[in-house]
């Protein structure tokens, strides 16, 4: 009843302001920051190991990596879908990268040629969610299936040793901060600016928040949904590439480990399935949080399997979390 | 006091929605025997108190009383008190067949014998005309607006009211159904019971009713004896006290530029049409719904493909796409403003500046200043109600909604404007609001196109008005001759009737839409394979090679069973892999040779007690935390297999062998297991499609709404749909110990995704309401078919994965292709 009854007095401008600032501050993916932050300290107690110099480096290109996947996997469902061909597109670049690598003998070429064919795969997808009308965990799933299929045929079966010089950017460091990290924080920033602060980007946010609304104010929405899932699959590729020069090979099944972990961050970040609205800094911090959350678990002695039931309790906490003041407003009636 | 019995009594009900006071301490009766007309405008509140008195809303305050007995949001008890209704948006379930619709519609002591439930329907279609060209077999996504107006009326009329209400009956009806409509109240109210007629059309009601009451802005304006009333005192009971409501002055008359001209401009469903909209003026566009006013004006913001010549300030141009008539100047204002103008979870700032956003760019990037002045100068300047641009646009009242919408179309400075519907659902305050800004656009040289189905917003807004039939222009008014009663004339003249009309569809889509066709395909594609494999290797065909083959289908067969049946009330459960892994972890402790008949039995017993709570969980966490499915499963996927791990981390635990034996026994060279799978297929298909607990099911997942007005409660079928997919994986987890043989926790992964894979081949819908447990059959057995068949064939194994990706994508999409193509508009 707040709304009808309002009325716009002077000091409105005011708390408008006050109140930008708040939903700045204050807003359903900032949870994750405070959880990343209560993570840390807790670890500095119980497991003090896990925070030292040397543990943290060796926890971030892999916090990295995945950031990098959940940021392709959360511009997705933004636009309202799901992209179950994260493993295939991850492991097929990281050998196509390490196969055109050896077969050229150039870095500088294996890089756009992989990412190109990344491209493709990801047009594809999104012509078969946007245009052909299949709902995307199916098309992606039938994608992943052909990929897996392309990366058996690609790789006959076997490992590949990943280029020297791959290998060797993969565990480069600039000014002390792993390359790894340097590109996630690439990824993060320019995905971030670009969906918040320009015209493509508030198109898109228009486009995954109701398609036919956008359509009726003149986006053109195909373009779009083709787009993301292209981005997206740039993303996996970039991942893919890097975990196959940190591993030291390209593997057939690279890519199996990051789909839930993906989904995962995303999750625990705050974007929600309902389309539209999401922030890629918050998966991105998500992820740190998420793999922090599994180096903190196995350092206290407990199995991978227990880093496993403690991820899914921590998807549920961080969505009821942000349910909660809804919930508790219902109860009150 | 004995006047004749009240039906239907409501008692100070109040009604009140996020941000809008719909209804306010309103007191209606019905009387037995009384034709009681309940007229108003638009957004008077008419649909609204009738949506209280069937339950379908729950009343803020108040009472309601039906026959004499209390009621209040509960529809199942309404119809069973004898009230039915007929809404003008049939609440009908699309995936369902005309006569299940019915099926579910009736009382359940009205409903017939399912094994007789199509001649049942017949019969029922043909009580309201034999000529009638509904088969109630038909799905429902294939009617037209007004056959699916029919079946609602048949629906009502077959639970033989006590009290009938008929929601603006005659706008979706050809003249002869009118009729025939009349003639059945007129029946109805001769046996005793009432009828209440809501409509705008005053004409239309004092004809037939006996007693009328008044509804504005969401109060009584009080009951009056139909014939007591003359219709300039019934409308200005409808309008309030001044019946010129405040419009602003039209334009001088004089040369004016033209901006816009049509000429010989065609689409779908209007033709040849030449219209111009001159400087400062605006063009009011009138007609019978669906004749083709809005239809052109949707051509013109490039949603739909017109052709012909169009010309914006004498420059001819093409508008290809809504894209493109954007680029022209050309800016549309939807009439759908919850499906097509707002974005319900975006602030008001940025459903404000979505359609201007290029004017705060300042060096390449947005400018969120520039955005935040522009939108702060927005809501002040429409004197938009929300407490700042930061808030949802969803939480503000329609009103509110519709100004910013409106201020944003005017943002991005358009030459022509298309208004479709300026005041829907907007409050009397706000409108004339509109109206001023509206006026003002116009006289700063915009051409402005208004589409209204309120006559007097048409008069009082238009400086000249088109009006439409049949598609076509039928005459132009102007200058004085633009006035309510001309318009009204000229409406009621030119239409007498609407159009019959039906796309029509070619068979083969017709077919392939249907719910049997995916089952022939895939059983074509079974046989077709199957045969081409045998002729390229025999042994593909023999029996070892086939009982192989069934074994494994069984398995993912009965788990593909659990994944339809949460798919149909549009669910998904991606805990089932997992879940099927920690069976096998479960037996490898209980089920051992070494252990008595007691720890087995146990055993058994555990397995299906950790499917139950698994499914329960999913449902929790589903329906109480309102967890997205997808979010949901994936916790308890992790969760699930994180538990498998800790009890086993590596398999181990050999289960007792004769367990395994007898799980592996054949009939012939038929397991069991699939034996098994078969017969519950057919059970279960039976239960889903000859049974009212699966009718009620496809129809939940088919549209919830409806569903609730049926009197299906979601959250219990709902809890049977998830704890029936668990317990369902169990038992296909329990045909999987004789291939897995250890407690394997991972034995189960594969299966979450094959699963989905099987009944998206087998025809499922993932929107719920669409599927069959044979079809999950057939899917399961053609993967399984074609993981095996590249073996025989000697092809790589990668073929095994670019044959299953290639087929889901050809299934899916040939479903979602037919079935597009069979959905009227």
């Amino acid at each position: 009843m707040n709304a009808v009854t309002m009325t716009t007095d002077p000091a409105a401008g005011r708390s408008a302001a006050s109140q930008k600032l708040r939903n700045l501050v204050f807003n359903e993916f900032s949870w994750i920051w405070g959880g990343t932050i209560v993570l840390f300290i807790v670890c500095a107690f119980v497991a003090p190991g896990v925070v030292r110099m040397a543990a943290i480096s060796t926890m971030l290109p892999f916090a990295a990596i995945l950031a990098i996947t959940a940021v392709g996997m959360t511009i997705v469902i933004q636009q309202r879908g799901l992209d179950m061909s994260l493993p295939g597109a991850m492991t097929i670049a990281g050998l196509l990268f390490a196969k055109i690598g050896f077969l050229t003998g150039s870095t500088l070429l294996a890089v756009p040629l992989t990412l190109a064919i990344a491209l493709a795969i990801g047009i594809v997808n999104g012509l078969l969610v946007a245009k052909v009308n299949i709902t995307p965990i199916v098309a992606t799933l039938a994608t992943n299936a052909i990929l897996l299929g392309a990366i058996r045929t690609i790789s006959g079966g076997s490992f590949m040793t990943a280029p020297e010089a791959l290998a060797d950017f993969s565990h480069a460091k600039l000014f002390g901060v792993p390359m790894t990290l340097v590109l996630a924080l690439l990824f993060i920033i320019v995905v971030s600016v670009v969906t918040k602060r320009t015209v493509s980007g508030r198109r898109f946010v228009a486009v995954g928040a109701n398609p036919a609304a956008a359509t009726a104010a003149g986006i053109p929405i195909l373009r779009y949904q083709v787009a993301t899932y292209a981005v997206a699959t740039m993303c996996f590729a970039v991942a893919g590439m890097l975990f196959t020069g940190f591993i030291g090979s390209a593997s057939q099944t690279a890519g199996n480990d990051y789909l839930l972990p993906a989904i995962a961050a995303v999750i625990v970040g705050g974007t929600p399935f309902s389309g539209g609205r999401g922030s890629v800094i918050a998966s991105g911090v998500a992820a740190l949080f998420m793999t922090q959350l599994g180096q903190m678990v196995l350092a206290l002695g407990a199995p991978t399997s227990v880093q496993l039931l403690v991820q899914a309790l921590a998807i549920i906490i961080a969505v009821t979390v942000r349910h909660l003041p809804g919930l508790l407003r219902m109860l009150r009636g | 006091m004995a006047g004749p019995e009240l039906l239907l009594q409501m008692t100070g009900v109040s009604k009140h929605f996020p941000g809008v006071r719909a209804l306010h301490d309103i007191t209606f009766d019905v009387r037995a025997g009384e034709v009681h007309g309940l007229v108003g405008e638009n957004g008077a509140g008419k649909s609204t108190l009738m949506g209280v008195a069937s339950g379908a809303l729950f009343a803020t305050e108040g009472e309601v009383r039906i026959s004499g007995q209390v009621m209040s949001g509960d529809p199942e008890l309404a119809r069973e008190l004898g009230l039915a209704i007929v809404r003008q948006e049939p609440a009908l379930m699309p995936d369902l067949s005309v006569a299940e619709n019915l099926y579910l519609g009736m009382p359940r002591h009205l409903r017939p014998a399912l094994s007789t439930l199509n001649a049942w329907a017949r019969k029922l279609l043909e009580h309201w005309s034999t000529t009638v060209s509904i088969d109630p077999r038909d799905h429902v996504t294939t009617l037209n607006p007004e056959q699916r107006f029919i079946v609602e009326i048949v629906k009502a009329l077959a639970c033989d009211p006590k009290v009938l209400v008929l929601d603006e009956p005659t706008e979706h009806l050809a003249t002869e159904d009118v009729e025939r409509l009349f003639e059945r109240v007129r029946r109805v109210t001769e046996r005793g019971a009432a009828v209440v007629y809501i409509s705008h059309r005053i004409r239309e009601v004092q004809a037939i009713a006996n007693r009328l009451t008044v509804l504005r802005d969401g109060e009584g304006q009080g009951t009056f004896d139909a014939a007591a009333l003359n219709e300039d005192q019934i409308v200005s009971l409808i309008v309030g006290g001044d019946l010129d409501r405040t419009f602003p002055d039209k334009a001088v008359p004089g040369a004016h530029q033209t901006v816009l001209a049509t000429r010989d401009f065609s689409g779908p469903g209007f033709s040849k049409v030449s219209l111009q909209v001159r400087e400062g003026e605006i063009l009011g566009l009138a007609g019978i719904d669906a004749n083709g006013q809005r239809e052109f004006m949707r051509a013109l913001a490039g949603i739909y493909r017109g052709t012909g010549h169009v010309a914006i300030q004498g420059r001819e141009v093409d508008i290809r796409s809504s894209q493109g008539a954007n680029r022209l100047g050309i800016s549309y204002l939807p009439g759908d403003r919850h499906r097509e103008g707002i974005f319900p979870e975006l602030a008001v700032r940025e459903n404000f500046s979505i359609r201007s956003i290029r004017d705060d760019v300042r060096g390449g990037l947005i400018s969120s200043r520039s955005e935040d002045r522009r939108s702060d100068q927005a809501i002040r300047q429409f004197a938009v109600k929300t407490p700042n641009g930061e808030t949802p646009i969803q939480s503000l009242s329609g009103g509110n909604q519709q100004k910013v919408v409106l201020s944003s179309v005017l943002a991005a400075k358009p030459k022509v404007l298309l208004v479709d519907e300026p005041t829907q659902g907007v409050d009397v305050g706000a409108r004339a609001e509109i109206y001023k800004i509206l006026r003002e656009t116009a006289r700063s040289g915009v051409a402005v196109i208004v589409v209204s189905s309120d006559a007097q917003e048409v008069a009082g807004l238009s400086d000249h008005v088109a009006i439409f039939s049949r598609g076509r222009i039928v005459e132009v008014l102007s200058g004085d001759r633009v006035t309510e009663d001309n318009i009204t004339a000229s409406v009621l003249k030119s239409t007498e009737q609407r159009d019959k009309h039906h796309k029509s569809v070619g068979a083969f889509w017709k077919w392939a839409a249907g719910n049997v066709a995916p089952l022939a395909m895939v059983a074509f594609a079974i046989v077709a394979v199957g045969g081409a494999a045998g002729l390229y290797n025999p042994f593909y065909l023999s029996p070892r090679s086939l009982s192989g083959m069934m074994t494994l289908a069984a398995t993912l067969a009965m788990v593909g069973y659990g994944q339809q049946l949460l798919m149909l009330v549009g669910g998904i459960d991606l805990s089932v892999g997992p879940l099927m892994g920690l069976a096998q972890v479960v037996a490898s402790f209980f089920l051992l040779s070494d252990l008595g008949a007691g720890t087995q039995a146990a055993g058994w017993i555990l397995i299906f007690g950790v499917a139950l709570v698994v499914g329960f969980v999913n449902w929790a966490l589903v329906e109480g935390l309102r967890l997205h499915p997808m979010v949901a499963t994936l916790a308890t996927f992790m969760a699930v297999q994180a538990i498998s791990l800790i009890l086993r981390p590596t398999p181990a635990g050999m289960i007792d062998g004769t367990i395994m034996i007898a799980l592996s026994t054949k009939i012939g060279i038929f397991p069991v297991t699939f034996l098994v799978a078969v017969a519950l297929a057919v059970v279960l298909e039976f239960t889903l499609y000859r049974r009212g607990l699966g009718i009620a099911l496809r129809g939940l997942g088919s549209r919830p709404e409806a569903a609730r007005t049926a009197g299906i409660k979601p959250a219990t079928a709902r809890l049977l749909a998830y704890v029936g997919c668990s317990v369902l994986a169990g038992a296909a987890a329990v045909t999987m110990i004789s291939q897995v043989g250890i407690g394997d926790p991972r034995a189960g992964l594969n299966y979450t995704l094959g699963s989905i894979a099987a009944i998206v081949i087998g025809g499922a819908s993932l929107f719920g309401g669409r599927g069959s447990f044979i079809g999950a059959l057939l899917g399961a057995i053609f993967i399984v078919q074609v993981n095996s068949v590249t073996v025989f064939l000697r092809l790589g194994q990668e073929w095994q994965q670019y044959l299953m990706g290639v087929l889901i994508l050809a299934a899916v999409a040939l479903y979602s292709k037919s079935r597009e193509k069979v959905v009227q508009a």
